[in-house]
């Protein structure tokens, strides 16, 4: 791919992956449990989505929550505490539960039958770098129709595929879309 | 020889001043054009409060008073022109005949097919052998033609660019002659040159006006080129408001209770909406989800951000002796006001240790200065409890500033540490509030409560709901929220000082639009519902050492 950043960095620009951003902007927008795992209530309000029906208990199981039914019910009751890796494992596990669970409604509001979303893209941060070898790169502006493959991958955690889908859409920025693979953020409404 | 130089031109500026009309007429010949103070105030080179002093008592001198007359004499001749017909277009085509003789034999004047009717206007005296009939037999190609908007009419002949010879015309900045035929039959037809230079200085220097009405007279027959037209017609949304009040209320069969609650709940998306069709052509975008500082983040779901609004919640301690009649002043739609604001159009970038920059707006960190005053006016950071620096937005540090300043001298200067900043521009929102402000005013006007509630929630939920919000998503600019809010706050503020300023004593200012004052307001602001006026919510009566609602009279709303 032409203008593939290879060394990001090198002279002090920063920013993360555009698909990054992305993925942050589709947590922001799906919500969800705010209060960490780590304390009581977090915790309590992870393992009852996790374990409202029998899909639920499916879903976590197949998200990575492979415990047995006797100790759901026992963390559930208050009468053992997990331990700090099934914690990860829980918070991991709920974030793609409820990823699965919003994908769907997010993708038709992005959608909007076909109008697409406005995205904006605020450019890599420059500041940190010599002023010789700064370059002109401008906050940009474009609609994305299909958001079908990026909510897609997005859902199933799929980091590679995102990336994928992302530089795909990107590419309609024109020639200079290279220079919008990091970004400092990445905006849009759903 | 610099030294000589400088004192030449300064010889040559010492002269009479230029005559100009009394204020008030100045005032009238520009709002008869459809000219608004900026448009002039940028011509100028001047600020609008600078235009409106001029038109109030003010004098301009030196350059400035030339320009300004040569503005006034202008519009003051146009003016008369379109009052009276017959005599610009005599006056019209003069100028350009004189400084273009045309030698293929066709017309000495620009061809206007818009103005057949136009009778043969007295041909200037020194170009006896020209038909001066209308003839619209120019080439449509001919540059005098198609672009009468890029044409500059010299007032002083300049070499032109190709020939050499004097030309009374500039082209993109480029004195040359309108017409190729000039260039070579100048030197050929030398009766016809020495005819432009007395022209010229004739229609420069002793009547202005007709040298610059030809551009002008131009216009009623325009639709030729969208550039630099002087008269425009305001360009913006349509009526997108009372569209969208008569569709409610036809849906509702006129009921207006439903009306107005089906209207509040699609307030937010048509404020939106709204924004977008005054932002159209505009040369700022609208940014709408820019990387935010973590200090405008709130620190949890119910929580707040870092930022002190500054928002008055104060009570005067002491009452002069004695009984007072209080009156309790309610500023109107201090958010809409609000909105004319310095907002910071992009991302917002880090610095530190600067002085504040005026061309930028944002959020500074800073240790506000000892205030003096509370006895009398508020502090203008607001009921502050905690010391030490605090982060406060644009209103409140440009306040300060003005405060600590030479004219008020109230205050130190505030002591800026950090700030977040960005470009920044006034008249991002002001189409925007100059429809809510109009629709507000004729609604006022014609009692029409379903539009005023409508506006009301429009500007109110659009100004709450642009930080986080979950009930608008398409725009998350916690800093404008923050930034409108100090402003509605500096407003009331220095509508305190105002009245204090004016010998009122002020006894409390609260929250967004709260003043109680006690003396002769009404000499101080105006009554009404206008957007500058005031509304009197209550008045009581107080004591010194007590403050007791004795009697309520006064509309409540």
């Amino acid at each position: 791919m032409p203008e593939r950043n290879i060394d990001f960095g090198k002279f002090g620009a920063r920013g993360i992956k555009g698909s990054d951003a992305v993925a942050r902007k589709l947590d922001e927008l799906a919500g969800g449990i705010a209060t960490p795992v780590t304390t009581r209530r977090g915790l309590m309000a992870r393992l009852h989505y996790l374990t409202k029906s029998a899909r639920s208990r499916q879903a976590a199981k197949e998200a990575g929550l492979t415990v047995t039914d006797r100790t759901l019910k026992a963390w559930l009751e208050g009468k053992r505490r997990p331990s700090k890796a099934n914690l990860a494992r829980i918070d991991a596990a709920y974030r793609t539960v409820r990823r699965q669970n919003v994908a769907r409604h997010l993708l038709k509001r992005l959608n909007r039958d076909g109008r697409g979303t406005r995205v904006e893209i605020h450019p890599l941060d420059q500041s940190q770098v010599p002023r010789q070898l700064q370059r002109v790169v401008e906050y940009r502006t474009m609609n994305v129709r299909r958001w079908d493959r990026i909510v897609g991958s997005w859902a199933a955690g799929d980091h590679q595929g995102l990336d994928a889908a992302w530089d795909d859409t990107i590419v309609d920025l024109g020639s200079q879309w290279g220079q919008y693979e990091y970004v400092t953020n990445i905006g849009f409404a759903a | 020889m610099s030294d000589f130089d400088a004192i030449d031109s300064l010889l040559a500026a010492v002269g009479p001043e230029a005559e100009l009309p009394v204020p008030h007429r100045r005032r009238e010949l520009r709002e008869r054009a459809r000219l608004s103070k900026a448009q002039v105030a940028r011509a100028l080179g001047v600020s609008p409060s600078t235009v409106t002093g001029w038109e109030k008592d003010r004098e301009p001198s030196g350059e400035l008073r030339t320009k300004y007359a040569y503005l006034l004499d202008g519009l003051a001749a146009k003016l008369a022109a379109e009052t009276g017909p017959e005599t610009a277009p005599a006056a019209g085509p003069a100028a350009p005949s004189a400084g273009v003789p045309v030698a293929d034999g066709f017309s000495a004047e620009p061809a206007e097919p818009a103005e057949p009717a136009e009778p043969a206007e007295p041909a200037e005296p020194a170009e006896p052998a020209e038909p001066a009939e209308p003839a619209a037999a120019e080439p449509a190609g001919s540059p005098q033609d198609g672009d009468g908007d890029e044409v500059e009419v010299l007032t002083a002949p300049e070499p032109c660019v190709l020939c050499g010879h004097p030309a009374g015309t500039r082209v993109a900045g480029f004195a040359q002659h309108l017409h190729p035929a000039d260039c070579q039959t100048t030197a050929a037809a030398p009766p016809a040159q020495p005819a432009a230079p007395p022209a010229q200085p004739d229609t420069a220097h002793t009547s202005k006006p007709p040298a610059r009405t030809p551009r002008t007279t131009r216009s009623p027959g325009r639709s030729k080129g969208p550039a630099r037209r002087a008269f425009q017609e305001p360009s913006g949304p349509g009526d997108l408001i009372g569209q969208a009040v008569k569709a409610a209320l036809a849906e509702h069969q006129g009921d207006v209770e439903t009306a107005t609650a089906a209207l509040l709940k699609r307030a937010i998306p048509d404020a939106m909406r709204l924004l977008d069709e005054t932002r159209k052509g505009a040369r700022y975008d609208v940014i709408a989800h820019p990387w935010i500082p973590g200090i405008l983040k709130k620190q949890t779901s119910r929580g707040a951000d870092e930022i002190w609004e500054a928002r008055p919640k104060w009570t005067r301690h002491e009452l002069p002796p004695g009984r007072h009649e209080v009156t309790a002043l309610d500023i109107n739609g201090a958010y809409l006001s609000a909105l004319k604001t310095h907002l910071p159009l992009g991302q917002l970038e880090h610095s530190t240790g600067l002085a504040h920059d005026r061309r930028r707006a944002g959020v500074h960190l800073i240790t506000p200065p000892p205030w003096e005053h509370d006895a009398v006016l508020p502090n203008p950071i607001g009921q502050r409890d905690e010391p030490g620096p605090l982060w406060v937005t644009e209103p409140t540090l440009r306040l300060l500033l003005r405060l600590s300043g030479p004219k008020y001298g109230l205050c130190a200067p505030p002591q800026i540490h950090e700030s977040y900043t960005s470009g920044a521009t006034e008249n991002l929102l002001e189409k925007f509030r100059i429809v809510l402000k109009d629709a507000r005013d004729t609604a006022i006007e014609q009692g029409d409560e379903v539009t005023l509630e409508y506006v009301k929630a429009m500007y109110s939920k659009f100004v709450s709901t642009m930080g986080e919000s979950n009930y608008n998503r398409e725009l998350y600019r916690p800093d404008w929220m923050h930034i409108i809010r100090s402003q509605a706050f500096s407003n009331l503020w220095l509508k305190a000082l105002r009245a204090h300023d004016e010998g009122l004593t002020v006894v409390r200012a609260m929250g967004t639009d709260e003043l109680h004052v006690i003396g002769d307001w009404r000499s101080v602001f105006p009554e009404g519902r206008g957007v500058t006026e005031v509304k009197v919510k209550d008045t009581y009566t107080a004591t010194s050492g007590t403050t007791e609602h004795m009697e309520t009279e006064g509309e409540e709303e």
